[in-house]
């Protein structure tokens, strides 16, 4: 029982449920609001009927040429909403945008190399591995993970434009780039 | 020296600008002013380097001299642009814009500069013009658009009149038709146009516009546009269409989106038999029974083909169920109870399963008994995740329907034991997981404190509270990351009267941003009981800044002289420049939410609610003077004039109480009543009368102490009556939100204002002394050589506009009243503490108490000049003040010395071996001696224990606390007694 509909401005009023979860950072408005100025089409929430926000996606459209492509910024489900496939639709929504509305070549994301349980979703949803980017969660320091618990994969998945894959590539993980190599 | 040499010497300036070193940037501007003293750039650029080193008066100077120059160079406009959006100045930039387009008016750039201008101070009308103006000067589509776009939010505005909304809607109609390109796919294009033939009601042309291969493309892609053609079907009645589609949808597309099941379900029939007749359900309703039985195959179809990988199916066939029994068509009886059953089968395992269920349960006596029988047969285990889940869910869902009967204190208490129990039991399962992660028991503790929350609203008893954060503190030490605990415990510490470790697990929680607005009402409601602001401790208060630094970044700050602290000076509109960035990129879509955002934000409730709560705290530790009164004054009367919206939020707080009954966040509102808008209306007129007549103050001197414009008046419906009549005013829904002794305190300040008033007008010196004295007093800190001021004209009204010639009134005696209402609060004190009062309400009593001490410190201020008193031959009145005061101050004083006294009652060893003792029934070990043999963690069967040590620890940060607020307010109050002696 969940809506998908479009990310508003006024839902910064009732996102805390979201938002609270240790792992959802909680950005200046400013932040949501370029990405609503920009890509309200790649942008949605789930909510339940009664109101209540289950979770939400905000997503760019970035790159030039056949680098052209989606980009999942932030993809989040509040605690008590999990494992019931809202990711899973979400990130099918913009897959779809990226498609038909902006012909990117593919959509691709980051997530921290400890986060085996994203990890493995992503991949069952036909992304992989394209590159790991060194230190980008710098924020934390290393944890218990060591480099993993800072690195990131760039996950990719290529779109119908891309019909020959070459956006993606079998060897990625040992692709190593370091942060400031990627926007 | 060339241009490009110039160039090349302003860049470092820029660039110290950008970095923030201001004062580089100020030195920079001087050298080559030396050189340049005509430059304009330069002065623009120091003027700006000023205002961000917070000195605006000198800014002032600088920008006032460009202005007057009248520039059109793209630099010094950009510049001055900066220092005015500072200054809060924003109608001075779209006269600058416009002065500069008139100069050059084949400026495109310029052009649409302007436009962004009056953009950003919602000057939508003036926007449309110059859209229609750039359109017949450029040709570009969007310019257009622009001006279509602005017609509609001129329409939408509140302060638009209603014949004239129809008008620009018909405006914005035309331009659209004209304009409208049937090629193009331009998503936001036709959302604009979509909603202009709403508002008209041109449903038919809408649906033709939707319905062509464009429209259709659009929505097939656009969430925004679809929606709206959601609502054009809905509106016109096009149920069996809309079913149609979304059936299709849902078989063929696979879309899960509830959406569709919603207009599935609403073509088979309506939620309620009312709302059949209100549709256009009703010319086919011989058919339902048909379509009834088709839409139960489809649903379950989809809900066999689904499995456990989307509910949708099961809860559409509830849903169905549901609305045929509305409609007494229902063939098969059990079948809702069946699909209840099918449903806990199959996803009882999920967390979201009871907010699911909930709507689904409200069931007839018969049905109810299989349903609660199949619940307690179900088997109950923790030794799985997903058993784990399935049992957190039969205990929410058999607790959601107790009947009040079963609701006593004999069958709670044991109900709260087991579910610390099976928390516990269950606890080893998530004992590898990392503590940034959530524990999959954390919910039954939860559950433990909501039936604690609710013994103590049926007992009244401070016990169960102290059962409640006993347990949730240990809940909170294994899942320091579950925000709910957290609340929870805000909650409760509260109630209890221990606001520092409340503010501990508030600040655990994390808040930052626009969070602030929405949660920190569950810290900052009625704080200034518990600020110990008085004796020092300004914990509360800057928390109540911190948390209003949000308001602050986002919108439009009026500011006030040189006198206003550097925290509340940002001024930067950020909301308008995302207003600015979405006509820029033809996001139309979002431009009247950007708008509805920033006005809930800058008009938020909770901010003025803090705000009130701020200015009750400072007063208790800030000298009273002519600047403090001006000040508030000036901001208070801001407020009075704003239409509130209430962001706060309410919901996160899960209920778990039965069907019926008050939820946890109302069995845990402190004193039982939340400050709401009637509660901020009567502090605002309680504030606002006895600092207006304190101040010398009349309109021309705020005009003059005002820098920024000011701020846009809403269409509050009440703006326009006169403002004394406002403050005077009492409505019953403000009254019931205040506590009784709130009432009575507010009885006190309007007596205390009544009689008073007459000797503040008489005496109040006239608005030319009160001007120059506010001016010398700005120039002195500016620096500058002081300007002529001009006397306002007086025309007799307003503050402090009355004859001098007559004699003082006659001195009346105070009312016995404002002597009365001391003696009360004494007597209302001594009551509580002898009945045991809870700790908040104690406070509550003794914070009103000082606060009326203070009151009237502020209402006497001007008396305290002898000579004004001699002048005016007030010493009668002066001799009856000093009277009054006297015994207010005994009176206050005595219970400051009483609530040290209860202070040095708590935080002793017997109130926290109590504590601990009324915690037994879940203590695993009951002496203080046992706790050291036994092994803290686990026990033979790997459960984990709360034992006494754990408890110990609690009560003592309990009632440290406890201890802390009461003797910390006493000794306050002695502060301030003795300040105001």
């Amino acid at each position: 029982m969940s809506i998908i509909r479009p990310f508003r401005a006024t839902d910064l009023f009732t996102f805390n449920n979201i938002n609270l979860d240790l792992w959802t950072e909680t950005y200046g408005i400013s932040f949501y609001l370029t990405y609503l100025a920009r890509w309200p089409d790649l942008c949605c929430v789930q909510a339940a009927p009664t109101g209540p926000l289950m979770g939400y996606i905000l997503g760019k459209a970035e790159g030039t040429s056949t680098d052209f492509h989606g980009h999942i910024t932030a993809l989040t489900v509040a605690p008590e909403f999990r494992r019931l496939g809202l990711a899973r639709s979400m990130i099918a929504f913009l897959e779809r945008a990226s498609d038909d509305t902006y012909g990117g070549f593919f959509v691709d994301l980051y997530v921290r190399c400890t986060n085996a349980v994203g990890i493995s979703l992503y991949e069952g949803l036909g992304y992989s591995v394209y590159r790991r980017v060194r230190e980008y969660y710098g924020s934390l320091g290393l944890g218990p993970g060591g480099k993993d618990e800072e690195d990131a994969f760039d996950m990719r998945k290529p779109l119908s434009r891309d019909p020959h894959r070459r956006s993606v590539r079998p060897n990625g993980r040992d692709m190593i780039v370091s942060a400031h190599d990627v926007s | 020296m060339s241009a490009a040499a110039l160039e090349r010497q302003i860049r470092p300036i820029y660039d110290a600008i950008d970095t923030g070193s201001n004062k580089s940037a100020i030195v920079g501007c001087n050298k080559l002013l030396k050189k340049y003293p005509k430059n304009d750039l330069l002065k623009a650029l120091k003027a700006l380097a000023l205002v961000r080193s917070q000195k605006v008066e000198e800014s002032l100077v600088f920008c006032e001299e460009v202005l007057a120059s009248k520039p059109t160079d793209d630099a010094t406009l950009t510049a001055m642009m900066h220092v005015l959006r500072h200054l809060g100045r924003h109608a001075d930039t779209v006269t600058m814009f416009e002065d500069a387009l008139k100069r050059q008016p084949g400026n495109e750039e310029l052009a649409m500069q302007t436009f962004f201008a009056n953009v950003r101070t919602g000057n939508w009308k003036a926007g449309q013009q110059l859209a229609t103006k750039l359109h017949k000067q450029f040709h570009a589509d969007r310019y257009t658009y622009w001006s279509i776009m602005c017609a509609v939010l001129q329409a939408s505005d509140s302060t638009t009149p209603a014949n004239m909304r129809d008008l620009l809607f018909k405006l914005a109609h035309r331009l659209v038709t004209s304009a409208w390109n049937f090629t193009e796919l331009h998503a936001d294009r036709l959302y604009l146009h979509v909603s202009i033939l709403k508002a008209l009601n041109l449903y038919d042309d809408a649906q033709t516009l939707l319905e062509s291969e464009q429209g259709q493309a659009i929505c097939s892609r656009s969430l925004a546009c679809d929606e709206l053609r959601r609502e054009i079907w809905k509106a016109k009645g096009l149920l069996q269409e809309e079913g149609k589609i979304a059936e299709e949808r849902i078989v063929e597309k696979r879309d899960r989106n509830w959406l569709e099941f919603l207009s599935f379900l609403d073509a088979t029939v309506p939620p309620s038999p009312q709302s059949a007749s209100n549709g256009t359900g009703l010319s086919t309703y011989e058919e339902t029974p048909q379509r009834i039985i088709h839409a139960r195959e489809v649903l379950t179809n989809v809900a066999e083909k689904d499995g456990t990988r989307d509910r949708s199916g099961l809860l559409a066939l509830l849903e169905l169920e549901q609305r045929v029994r509305a409609h007494s068509l229902s063939s098969e009886p059990s079948r809702l109870v069946d699909l209840l059953l099918q449903y806990f089968e199959t996803f009882g395992d999920k967390a979201a399963c009871y907010e699911d269920l909930k709507p689904y349960i409200t069931l007839d006596a018969e049905e109810l008994s299989r349903w609660t029988s199949y619940l307690d047969g179900l088997p109950r285990s923790s030794s799985t995740l997903s058993s784990l889940q399935r049992l957190i869910n039969i205990y929410k869902l058999t607790r959601y329907n107790l009947p009040t009967s079963e609701l006593t204190v004999e069958l709670e208490v044991p109900r709260a034991t087991k579910l610390v129990q099976e928390y516990l039991d269950a606890l080893p399962l998530g004992k590898d997981l990392p503590n940034t992660e959530l524990q999959p028991a954390d919910d039954l503790a939860i559950l433990a404190g909501q039936v604690y929350a609710g013994l103590y609203s049926l007992a009244g008893d401070e016990a169960y509270l102290h059962n409640a954060v006993a347990v949730l503190e240990f809940a909170s030490k294994r899942s320091p990351q579950s925000y709910l605990i957290h609340l929870q415990l805000v909650r409760i510490l509260r109630l209890l009267g221990a606001p520092q470790p409340a503010l501990e697990h508030y600040r655990l929680l994390n808040v930052k941003q626009v969070q602030n607005d929405t949660l920190s009402h569950y810290v900052l409601n009625r704080a200034s009981s518990f600020s110990l602001a008085a004796t020092g401790d300004l914990t509360y208060a800057s928390e109540c800044l911190e948390s209003s630094q949000i308001y602050i970044s986002n919108s439009q700050e009026v500011k006030i002289g040189n006198s206003q602290p550097a925290s509340r000076r940002a001024n930067v509109r950020q909301t308008a420049e995302f207003i600015v960035r979405a006509f820029t990129g033809e996001k139309y879509s979002q431009i009247p939410d950007f708008i509805s955002f920033e006005d809930r934000l800058d008009n938020s409730l909770q901010r003025d609610l803090v705000k009130m709560e701020h200015v009750r705290m400072r007063i208790t530790h800030e000298p009273i003077n002519s600047e403090l009164i001006n000040l508030e004054l000036i901001e208070l009367k801001f407020i009075f004039d704003r239409f509130h919206h209430d962001n706060r939020d309410f919901e996160i707080l899960p209920k778990y109480q039965p069907h019926g009954q008050p939820s946890f966040l109302t069995q845990t509102t402190l004193l039982g009543k939340q400050p709401s808008l009637g509660w901020l209306w009567v502090f605002l007129k309680i504030y606002i009368k006895a600092l207006q007549q304190a101040s010398d103050m009349d309109y021309s001197l705020e005009e003059k102490l005002l820098i920024g414009d000011r701020p846009k008046q809403s269409a509050a419906s009440d703006i326009h009556i006169p403002m004394e009549e406002r403050l005077d005013s009492r409505r019953p829904e403000e009254l019931a939100e205040l506590t009784a002794d709130e009432l009575t305190f507010y009885n006190f300040t309007t007596d205390l204002a009544d009689w008073l008033a007459p000797y503040h007008n008489h005496t109040r010196p006239p608005p030319s002394v009160a001007l120059a004295e506010a001016t010398k007093q700005l120039e002195s800190k500016s620096g500058l050589p002081p300007k002529a001021v001009e006397a306002p004209a007086s025309n007799g009204t307003g503050n402090g506009h009355v004859k001098k010639a007559e004699d003082a009134p006659p001195v009346k005696e105070g009312p016995a009243s404002i002597v009365g209402f001391f003696d009360h609060m004494h007597k209302r004190f001594d009551a509580l503490v002898e009945s045991n009062g809870s700790l908040p309400e104690i406070l509550h009593v003794a914070s009103l108490a000082q606060e009326a001490l203070l009151l009237f410190s502020i209402e006497t201020l001007r008396f305290k000049n002898a000579s004004l008193v001699k002048i005016h031959k007030l010493g009668a009145l002066v001799q009856n003040i000093k009277t009054i005061r006297s015994s207010a101050l005994a009176v206050v004083g005595e219970i400051g010395a009483e609530l040290i006294k209860i202070g040095e009652s708590e935080g002793t060893s017997e109130k926290r071996r109590a504590f601990v003792s009324q915690c037994e029934p879940f203590l695993s070990d009951l002496g203080v001696s046992d706790s050291r043999h036994i092994p803290r963690e686990a026990t033979l069967t790997g459960a984990l224990q709360i034992t006494h040590g754990d408890v110990l620890d609690v009560a003592k940060k309990v009632t440290d606390a406890r201890k802390k607020a009461a003797e910390g307010f006493g000794k306050g109050i002695g502060r301030v007694c003795a300040a105001h002696a």
